[in-house]
């Protein structure tokens, strides 16, 4: 049995809200505004679309999305920001792995509008300018990649697991990089890449 | 006649050399298909049939057209029509996000009626089981059919007709055997899976359409486009920057790709449709399963004397499940084989890397090793006995020592590991082999620009083996320039022909095509400088950014300024496959060490050792990724991956990424890739040989393990455990 269906540990990623996303739509989401949560409460808004801010990359976005649209599909479909995937849309394969609040989630699994207020981190603001991030020039030094699909999740994951502990054990570095699947089958080549970038150091968080 | 730098001249060709699109990749701004957003551009979604099998009596769009933001709403069916498996196309609709597409596909109405359907084959070849498909009334003869020969005559039925293949005198030499091995051997369906799905984007201008598609041909995907929709292939662009896998699936035209230039149409804007992963599953493909009842014997020195077999399996809804029987490495001197094919209602299958191969790889390594067992004699003196004779795409006498000795075979116990506890090692064994050859109608172009600039023009494609940086390759190797210095220029159905990416025909195609290209292009310029330096233009190379003179350094041009003297106009070498630089046939061998848990049944591949051969190597670091990567779908399809259909309803239980099982980062074995430069031979393709044996080492390295006979794939937990039960019973072995 695949040891990549245990849960990883520190973050359910199987989150039950695309659930209630694609069968609950009429219902809208229960959503806090600074306006209700002074009084307490909490407001129902949808199912149509309502305008949301988020911050990705260190830039503010502002866009109206159905409260039912995951983080994913907000960022590929209203902002073209692609180079997050969406591969098996139901968090199981870890293409959309995305950075929020210096955490990994899987953004398909994940509503944009529960995403207020936090610092989203996606491949596309690894590279400064062009300069790659050490993660991703280590993928590119070790063929960690082939058709490049999984590649910019395993890039966020590999990139968070640094941040956290930038000395990993190879045993550690496989169980952060559990959550991700790829069809070519570059594992050993991203493990390479993931452990000799830690030997280099991560400096940038 | 074009040819290759001699080997101890050459900057870049079988170096590790590391892919140009790399950094594009690792920084997500490589844009697939999946990513590109046009103006105006709409989402399609498809209506799959919910049944394996119904006649579509009416379907009604008009509430979904109704919808807010639905553009365009189509029938895929006409009314009278069937669905012959889940998710079969049934109408389809664009709307303007893909939540509201997928709201107004749910609300499109049509009345089914249900017909009968088959689940399993074992359903599908029962005596009282409902004739769902047509068959040939004959068996069909070998080799195609007459050029203007009549269709075959069909019956009802969910069989084909048995077709025979015979050598020698099985039922004689069977006879004469010492030993012989009975059993029913079995391989599941497996799916592509690739992770960016089949789709695409349409654009129309006036009658002249652009498709972005994810596809392994961008000319058979515009042949297929224009042929469905009855327009010049002139007239048909096809683009495929980057793609996301396709392992075969990706081959031929999709329904996906004509549904969306239809909606587009219809819509008058551009639509893009890209299937959700549960569809994915269902409708693009798959690996047959395969059934083989075999007898096979061997004399008292170990020698092969026949090979019987009776062998079926199932493509799905009226596809073939064929497969090559016994595996073309050991001799046989007398085979007998029947096969049929079955017919379900399940999604039909299509090439699936290395088609037939892995599956017979598995049922000929399984029968050999326990051969083996009956002569208690160690498999691999059992496999040298039986080899043919080297060839230089056949060396396998050569490698199965090599990997003996580095995966330790020489610690290697009888079958079933004695040692106590429930935790058994084992090793197992397998050979492949793969043809490879180019396709001579390949066509390429290269342009020296008065700047110096290089762009190489090609309509091939890169799936993720890395052609785009072999095409790089060859053209600064020819120039004399650094990779950065040239451009690649693919996935474009604008530039000179080049096949789709299967069979692995790609490297030989497309190298050998490139090279004579860009000689010509810079023979141009060299006949162009040569009379200024004073010199014949056979007396100038072009090496470490310069054209100079082979005998006298003095007398050379930096490229930059060779390339002035070009004035205006570029120069051009157009390239024609050249079958000199390319050659046929590969072979390799692996070996498995693995762990088996007997109580929970549970494997752990520890290690595996792969020797593999692929001619003449250009990038030896992509050449050992494509290795790895074939290694590690051999160890899903070995292990964990099953397309799952439930018997009573013919759905399928496991549409996804989390019951569909792939290997995950904690699955990978120690991978130990040695690959046989064979720089005399020539350039021939890698993609299928190193998927092709991974499960039948493993197969037999877990039988050595626990001392039962492995005859199923996957080896999931529950096949080791009915295996131990069946030995614990009255033997396996």
């Amino acid at each position: 049995m695949p040891s990549r269906r245990k849960d990883q540990p520190g973050f359910s990623r199987r989150s039950f809200l695309k659930t209630v996303g694609a069968g609950g739509v009429a219902a809208g989401v229960l959503a806090k505004t600074p306006g209700t949560a002074a009084q307490g409460g909490v407001n129902a808004v949808g199912p149509g679309a309502v305008p949301i801010t988020l911050n990705i990359n260190g830039q503010t976005h502002r866009l109206d999305v159905e409260p039912r649209v995951t983080l994913l599909d907000a960022l590929r479909n209203r902002l073209n920001i692609t180079g997050v995937k969406r591969v098996c849309d139901r968090g199981s394969c870890g293409a959309c792995t995305m950075i929020v609040d210096g955490r990994t989630i899987y953004a398909c699994s994940t509503l944009a509008i529960e995403m207020q207020g936090k610092k989203i981190r996606t491949v596309d603001g690894l590279t400064q300018g062009t300069v790659l991030h050490p993660v991703q020039q280590a993928f590119y030094d070790h063929d960690g990649l082939m058709c490049g699909f999984c590649t910019p999740g395993f890039v966020t994951a590999a990139a968070a697991l640094l941040e956290k502990n930038p000395n990993p054990t190879p045993e550690q570095a496989r169980r952060a990089l559990d959550g991700n699947i790829c069809r070519c089958g570059t594992y050993v080549r991203v493990l390479e890449a993931t452990l000799n970038t830690g030997k280099k150091g991560v400096t940038r968080g | 006649m074009a040819s290759w730098p001699a080997p101890g001249d050459r900057a870049l060709l079988g170096k590790s050399i590391k892919r140009i699109d790399g950094p594009d990749k690792v920084a997500g701004r490589a844009k697939y298909t999946y990513d590109i957003i046009r103006p105006g551009m709409l989402y399609g979604r498809i209506l799959g049939s919910p049944h394996p099998h119904a006649r579509i009596k009416s379907i009604d769009l008009s509430d979904a057209q109704k919808m807010p933001g639905v553009k365009a709403a189509i029938p895929c069916v006409e009314p009278g029509g069937q669905a012959h498996y889940q998710g079969e196309e049934i109408a389809a609709v664009a709307a303007t996000t893909e939540e509201a597409a997928e709201d107004a596909i749910r609300r499109i109405k049509v009345d089914y009626d249900v017909l009968p359907h088959l689940a399993t084959v074992e359903q599908a070849m029962s005596a009282d089981a409902p004739q769902v498909f047509e068959v040939d009334a004959q068996p069909r003869p070998p080799g195609p059919p007459a050029a203007g020969a009549p269709p075959p005559a069909k019956v009802p039925g969910n069989v084909t007709k048995p077709s025979l293949q015979q050598e020698g005198d099985v039922e004689a030499a069977l006879k004469t055997a010492e030993h012989i091995v009975e059993g029913l051997y079995q391989t599941q369906v497996q799916t592509h899976t690739s992770l960016e799905t089949h789709g695409g984007l349409c654009e129309w201008d006036g009658d002249k359409l652009t498709a972005w598609v994810s596809t392994q041909g961008v000319n058979a995907a515009r042949e297929g486009l224009a042929n469905a929709l009855k327009m010049p292939q002139a007239n048909v662009r096809v683009i495929t920057d980057y793609m996301g896998g396709g392992f075969g699936s990706k081959l031929g035209q999709d329904v996906q790709v004509l549904i969306a230039a239809k909606l587009a149409k219809a819509a008058n804007a551009p639509v893009k449709i890209m299937l959700d992963r549960k569809t994915e599953h269902l409708v693009t493909g798959n690996r047959p399963s395969a059934y083989a009842k075999v007898r096979a014997g061997a004399d008292a020195q170990g020698k092969f004397v026949a090979w019987d077999a009776e062998t079926w399996g199932t493509g799905g809804a009226g596809a073939g499940a064929g497969f090559p029987l016994p595996y073309q490495v050991y001799v046989w001197p007398n085979r007998r084989r029947t096969h049929r094919d079955v017919y379900i209602n399940a999604g039909p299958q299509r090439a699936f890397r290395a088609p037939g191969h892995p599956q017979s790889c598995f049922i000929t390594e399984v029968v050999v090793d326990e051969l083996a067992d009956r002569l208690k004699m160690d498999p691999l003196e059992l496999r040298l006995r039986n080899l043919p004779e080297d060839q230089p795409n056949q060396q396998w006498r050569k490698y199965f020592p090599i990997g003996a000795e580095k995966i330790g075979w020489n610690k290697r116990h009888p079958t079933g590991d004695a040692t106590a506890g429930p935790i058994k090692r084992g090793l197992g064994c397998a050979a492949n082999r793969w043809a490879g050859a180019g396709n001579a109608g390949t066509r390429a172009s290269c342009e020296i620009m008065p700047d110096g600039s290089v762009v190489t023009r090609i309509a091939t494609q890169d799936i993720g083996t890395g052609t785009r940086t072999l095409v790089a390759m060859i053209t600064a190797e020819t120039m004399g320039l650094p990779l950065e210095a040239v451009q690649t220029k693919i996935g474009d159905t604008n530039y000179p022909f080049a096949p789709g990416s299967g069979g692995s025909i790609t490297v030989a195609s497309v190298s050998a095509t490139v090279r004579p290209a860009c000689e010509a292009a810079r023979d141009a310029l060299v006949a162009k400088v040569a009379p200024g330096l004073g010199v014949e233009p056979a007396s100038l190379i072009a090496k470490g950014g310069r054209i100079q003179s082979k005998s006298d350094a003095s007398k050379s041009l930096s490229w930059k300024d060779a390339c002035r003297q070009l004035g205006t106009a570029s120069v051009t070498g157009d390239g024609a496959f050249d079958r000199t630089l390319a050659t046929v046939g590969t072979s390799g061998v692996q070996f498995a060490d693995v762990e088996v848990d007997i109580e929970t049944g549970v494997t752990r591949v520890k290690r595996i050792v792969c020797l593999q051969d692929c001619g003449m190597i250009l990038d030896k670091l992509t050449a050992e990724s494509q290795c790895i990567g074939g290694i590690i779908m051999g160890t899903g399809f070995a292990l964990y991956e099953n397309r799952i259909l439930d018997r009573n309803t013919a759905l399928m239980v496991n549409p996804n990424m989390e019951f569909y099982l792939l290997p995950g980062m904690s699955d990978i074995p120690d991978i130990d890739v040695t690959l046989v430069d064979q720089p005399e031979r020539g350039v021939v393709g890698l993609g299928e040989p190193p998927v092709i044996s991974t499960a039948a080492a493993i197969a037999n390295a877990v039988a050595n393990a626990v001392g039962a006979r492995i005859r199923k794939l996957p080896i999931a937990p529950d096949t080791v455990l009915a295996a131990l039960e069946q030995e614990r019973a009255g033997g396996t072995l």
